[in-house]
């Protein structure tokens, strides 16, 4: 099983670079998983529909990227992919290609995509320009990588197709 | 029939929004607003190492980084006396050819081809026409892979430097990408027949058209300054001719001609208008079966223009590609003096203009940048002081998606159109 981890975020807006920073940790904390040929960790700012190509070749991807819904700063959600659909965009940048839009191009057009494909996505409170995160993001960023972490392990365990 | 608004204008980067108030059933106002927070790009170049400057310049815009690059070298090396190698600039011309496949492409299906197919994005078409929205993809990822083979990223790349590049890319890693290439050109002239086949809303404008020109080629790297005025300036004297100024409705600049204080056009439009005869065979070819007549004068053929030039640079990289053969080294030396330098580009939005004082340690005490975006926000304000009257008839919500189009059409970049000269604070 070939898994890519994808930090997603823009680290200069604040929060919105808590999927980075999360990436980040588990790699200090799992550098055990983190070194398994198996796996590619990257990071990418606004992928657009590049994104289409960091995730060619996967059998599973792990996004991990901030969120804003009304729930509290530093929460964690996990998202399947259908989930993921529903969110809509609200940033308007690089040409309005989201994760969600960019995912839901992929599947219409019966692109080669991971078949398991999971959001980690971390609510953010302050997606104003500057490069701190948040205290409630900086306390979240443990328990995420730990989600990594875990979602990793479960991945590995379904058979090879 | 109520004020046309749209607070929001989609499929194009950055923030802007879009007002035409009506008063007694005809238009009162027109107003692109630019409300993105303005960027200070220039202020802070200022007291930057010159060599710094592209890879910061190339921050300014995510779709067409490159131009960025290649106007700011081409500045700083006019300021410092420094002539490239002709292997240096045969890259940087690869470079750009990348650069205009990924954004043509993603333009032309992605941005304004759904509103003259009547969808509402790209993924409504990808329903009804999967295989176009697939080969618009595959033509942008060959220009990203190109991209990335020589700046070593597909977005924002590296390795560009005054005086040259860093290194030079590895030729079997260049050689590679000829087949996607191949089929990119191929993908376009069938791209050209797409575009040509399209049902264009019925405008016309009486433009000035400025862009650059060469006897030799294509210009899109570098060349002379040309109006279909027949005003023809070196580079150097941009700034004797074209002006930007403030609007209080955006915190973008509005371009002018100084001389008659109108608006001009920057672009495909301009530069197919002003350069045809330049065009290399196959392009000629597919623009001429396409039908095309010369001048063309409605700025939602822009998309038509595009098409063209994807032909164009596919064309050019295969050639460039074929022959890539790096011998020596990678760039010229630089011996830093105080000076002043300008240059200019053609982005795939249009004229790209930078300037720069640079000091006797290589440190930049001035830049000036005029993106092509900002040189049209105020002709796509008079465009649509035209156009709007004639779509008033339609219902509110086609009349709004009209006007739209018409903006989008221009592509415009409003993410590098907001600078400014100065921030002045109103405390009335």
């Amino acid at each position: 099983m070939k898994i890519v981890i994808l930090g997603i975020g823009q680290s200069l807006r604040s929060d919105d670079g808590a999927g980075l920073g999360a990436v980040h940790r588990w790699k200090e904390t799992f550098p055990l998983t983190a070194n398994n040929a198996l796996l590619t960790a990257s990071e990418t700012e606004l992928p657009g529909l590049e994104l289409l190509n960091l995730l060619e070749g996967f059998d599973a991807a792990i996004l991990v990227d901030a969120v804003q819904s009304t729930a509290k700063p530093g929460t964690i959600h996990k998202l399947r992919e259908a989930d993921i659909l529903g969110f809509s965009e609200t940033h308007q940048s690089a040409h309005g290609w989201g994760v969600a839009e960019t995912l839901q191009l992929a599947r219409r057009l019966n692109i080669d995509l991971p078949r398991n494909i999971l959001l980690i996505g971390i609510e953010g409170e302050n997606f104003s320009p500057g490069i701190s995160l948040s205290q409630s993001i900086c306390a979240a960023l443990d328990e995420v990588a730990q989600v990594i972490e875990d979602s990793i392990k479960i991945f590995q365990d379904i058979p090879d197709q | 029939m109520k004020n046309i608004e749209v607070p929001a204008l989609a499929r194009v980067e950055g923030e802007g929004a879009l007002y035409i108030r009506l008063k007694d059933g005809s238009i009162a106002e027109v107003e692109l607003n630019i409300y993105e927070p303005p960027r200070f790009f220039e202020g802070f170049l200022e007291d930057r190492y010159f060599q710094e400057v592209p890879d910061i310049t190339a921050r300014i815009c995510g779709i067409c980084p490159v131009a960025y690059q290649m106007s700011s070298v081409q500045a700083l090396e006019a300021a410092l006396g420094v002539q490239i190698s002709k292997q240096a600039r045969d890259l940087r011309r690869l470079l750009y050819c990348a650069e205009y496949i990924e954004s043509h492409a993603l333009h032309i299906y992605m941005l304004q081809g759904p509103d003259l197919l009547g969808h509402e994005s790209a993924l409504s078409l990808a329903e009804v026409a999967p295989d176009v929205v697939k080969g618009a993809l595959r033509l942008k990822k060959a220009g990203n892979d190109l991209l990335k083979a020589i700046g070593g990223r597909s977005v924002h790349p590296v390795n560009t430097c005054v005086g040259g590049f860093y290194r030079w890319p590895d030729v079997k890693a260049i050689k590679d990408l000829l087949p996607a290439l191949e089929w990119a050109l191929q993908a376009s002239i069938e791209t050209v027949k797409f575009a040509s086949g399209l049902k264009y809303p019925d405008f016309e404008m009486d433009y000035e058209f400025v862009a650059l020109t060469r006897p030799d080629e294509y210009a899109i790297y570098d060349g002379e300054i040309l109006s279909s005025k027949g005003n023809r300036i070196t580079v150097d004297e941009f700034e004797n001719e074209y002006i930007e100024t403030h609007v209080r409705h955006s915190n973008a600049l509005h371009s002018h001609t100084i001389a008659s204080e109108t608006t001009y056009f920057v672009g495909p439009l301009a530069r197919l208008n002003l350069n045809y005869e330049q065009l290399r065979p196959i392009a000629r070819k597919a623009a001429d079966e396409s039908g095309l007549r010369l001048p063309l004068r409605n700025p939602f053929k822009n998309l038509l223009a595009r098409a063209i030039e994807l032909v164009e640079v596919c064309d050019v990289a295969i050639e460039i590609i074929e022959n890539y053969a790096p011998k020596g080294p990678s760039f010229a030396p630089i011996s830093i003096k105080e000076g002043q330098g300008s240059g200019a580009s053609e982005a795939p939005r249009g004229l790209l203009y930078h300037r720069y004082i640079v000091d006797d340690r290589g440190m930049i005490r001035f830049a000036k940048i005029t993106p092509p975006t900002a040189q049209n926000f105020a002709q796509m304000e008079a465009d649509l002081w035209k156009y709007a009257p004639s779509v008033l008839d339609l219902s509110h919500e086609e009349a709004t998606l009209a006007c739209e189009h018409l903006v989008r059409s221009y592509d415009p970049c409003i993410s590098c159109a907001t600078h400014f000269l100065k921030l002045t604070v109103d405390r009335a």
